[in-house]
């Protein structure tokens, strides 16, 4: 018999479906995980996301629908599949009384891994100076940070992470960023809720958007931009310019005054910078091409307003 | 370390690190001996010829290590729901087993010494507590007394959501239940309705039990039987406590 551990997909949901007295939380999601993908899963408030997430840690029971979390059932608890997974925890979710390190101890020792992994994990997180720091005096940014490292000390191949950076200064955003692109060069696949799209567009291979239990959009988040033929806004200084004489030029199909700017829309980026460099040159013209944030909107937006 | 080993050593090292819980988890019931003690110094009890020190030193006891069972387990339990340490646990291919085997050791150590500080302390001859050589048959009473308790425990620690709610249902079950059972005053001198009440009540197997072994009443017999009480409330307490255990609030 062949090792089928790191054979197959880490997960595939089949029409999962989970839904709380009429609210439908999960409302028939079908999606598939490959090994070694960073994979984000975005979405509103209330959109079933966190419900979702939750079924595929096993926490949460599936009512129809099937669910193979790398080859295995997640529900009932297996008690062999606990260990391949690694979870953020809530930034709550702390041993009473102790230490940063006594802490991270106790969990690698719940998963059943030695000590040998809690002193790197500390040090992966950024953490190696408050080993010894309570960890109810540690501040808001640690803690997530002691959370983060509770996912990832017995060194799992399937990590969920929930709103890893939103605690976090910038530089300590980009310094997760770097851990979690190092993880993923492992070949560990990451799951990934967060409602920072620039960290969606920046980290994720493929995103998944939930509206009202559904998934709307999946692709590559450069995909998903391109796909939605968003319009590219220029940004003209307004002592260049007049938006009258904007609009005069082929293919701005939009024209509003922004601060200190002139804004033109247009889906002919090319041909209308060629333009306007020969009207009144391209000195600090900016380009602003769609986001995933602008696609996010969009998808999420009419649901939102209904 | 085994996820046991590594529970344990957490639940410990939470317990000392909050030395006011400490201080009064030891001193509540001296505190209680004190009071009694003093007001009841030198007296004898008509009914049965003997002092009453050897009534209410068990009897405080008794319910000393009671409470504390209960509080340390459904405090314990209430916070690591409420807290989310019972999701990572769950996430963890730790077994509730370890989870509860671990609470439970650490519950046998805090009677442990309880029960060593307070028989001290009421040997001292300001109380004149006498301890016949029969004293070793209190230890498995109090193991079985601490396991009732600790069941009680849990079904309140796996139903409350907040440290009120705990207080609130603990001292609702453990006060009535401390005069009820003759833990503060002598049971031979109370109504035989009282008497008969108190046997259906845990406290009441765990008093009898120590006291006898205190005052060199006890034999195989009264032993067994006040463990056979202490072990049904044990068993039904904690087949409650498994259908009643939630791993979340929410669910």
């Amino acid at each position: 018999m062949t090792d089928d551990k790191t054979a197959g997909p880490a997960l595939v949901l089949r029409d999962v479906r989970k839904h709380y007295g009429d609210v439908r939380a999960v409302d028939g999601v079908s999606l598939t995980v490959e090994r070694g993908e960073f994979f984000g899963v975005l979405g509103p408030n209330g959109a079933g996301k966190t419900t979702l997430v939750e079924i595929m840690e096993g926490l949460r029971r599936a009512e129809s629908g099937t669910l193979t979390v790398l080859g295995r059932s997640p529900w009932p608890r297996d008690l062999e599949l606990l260990p391949r997974i690694g979870v953020q925890t809530q930034s709550s979710a702390f041993f009473t009384r102790l230490t940063a390190r006594e802490h991270l101890a106790t969990v690698a020792a719940l998963y059943g891994t030695g000590p040998a992994g809690v002193d790197r994990t500390l040090a992966l997180v950024g953490l190696t100076e408050q080993g010894d720091v309570r960890v109810d005096v540690l501040s808001g940014g640690q803690r997530q940070r002691l959370a983060i490292a509770s996912a990832l000390v017995h060194e799992p191949e399937l990590i969920f992470l929930d709103e890893p950076t939103a605690a976090l200064d910038p530089q300590a955003r980009r310094a997760l960023w770097k851990v979690l692109r190092a993880l993923k060069g492992e070949g560990r696949t990451i799951v990934y809720t967060t409602h920072h799209l620039d960290e969606a567009e920046a980290l994720c291979d493929r995103v998944a958007i939930v509206v009202a239990g559904r998934v709307v959009a999946l692709d590559s988040p450069d995909r998903l931009v391109g796909a939605a033929q968003a319009p590219t806004r220029l940004l003209v200084p307004a002592d260049r310019i007049s938006v009258e004489r904007a609009r005069s030029f082929a293919g701005a199909d939009r024209v509003t005054a922004e601060g200190g700017a002139v804004v033109i829309e247009t889906s002919q980026a090319g041909p209308l910078l060629a333009a306007l460099g020969a009207a009144v040159g391209l000195d600090g013209v900016r380009t602003r091409t769609a986001t995933l944030e602008d696609i996010y909107l969009e998808l999420t937006g009419s649901e939102r307003d209904a | 370390m085994s996820a046991y080993a590594a529970l344990t050593k957490a639940s410990y090292r939470a317990s000392v690190r909050d030395r006011t819980t400490v201080f009064f988890t030891f001193a509540f019931p001296l505190i209680f001996l004190v009071v009694f003690g003093l007001i009841f110094r030198g007296k004898t009890v008509t009914e049965s010829g003997r002092g009453y020190i050897d009534y209410i030193a068990p009897g405080v006891l008794s319910w000393g290590v009671g409470n504390a069972a209960v509080f340390g387990v459904a405090f314990t339990l209430m916070q690591w729901r409420r807290d989310d340490l019972l999701r990572l646990v769950r996430l963890t291919p730790t077994p509730l087993g370890s989870v509860l085997a671990s609470r439970y050791v650490i519950a046998l150590a805090i009677g442990a010494v309880q029960a060593l500080l307070f028989v001290g302390v009421a040997l001292l001859p300001v109380f004149g507590l006498r301890v016949d050589a029969t004293w070793p048959w209190a230890v498995p009473v109090l193991v079985c007394g601490i396991t009732a308790f600790l069941a009680i425990g849990l079904v309140i620690g796996a139903r409350a959501d907040t440290p009120e709610a705990v207080a609130a249902v603990a001292n609702c079950v453990m006060v009535p239940m401390a005069f009820l059972s003759g833990s503060f005053y002598p049971l031979d001198a109370m109504p035989s309705w009282l008497q008969s009440v108190s046997r259906v009540l845990p406290l009441h197997y765990l008093n009898d039990g120590i006291s006898k072994a205190l005052s060199g009443r006890a034999d195989l017999g009264s032993t067994a039987l006040a463990c056979a009480g202490l072990a049904v409330f044990a068993l039904i307490f904690g087949a409650v406590a498994v259908r009643v255990f939630r791993w979340s609030n929410e669910s």
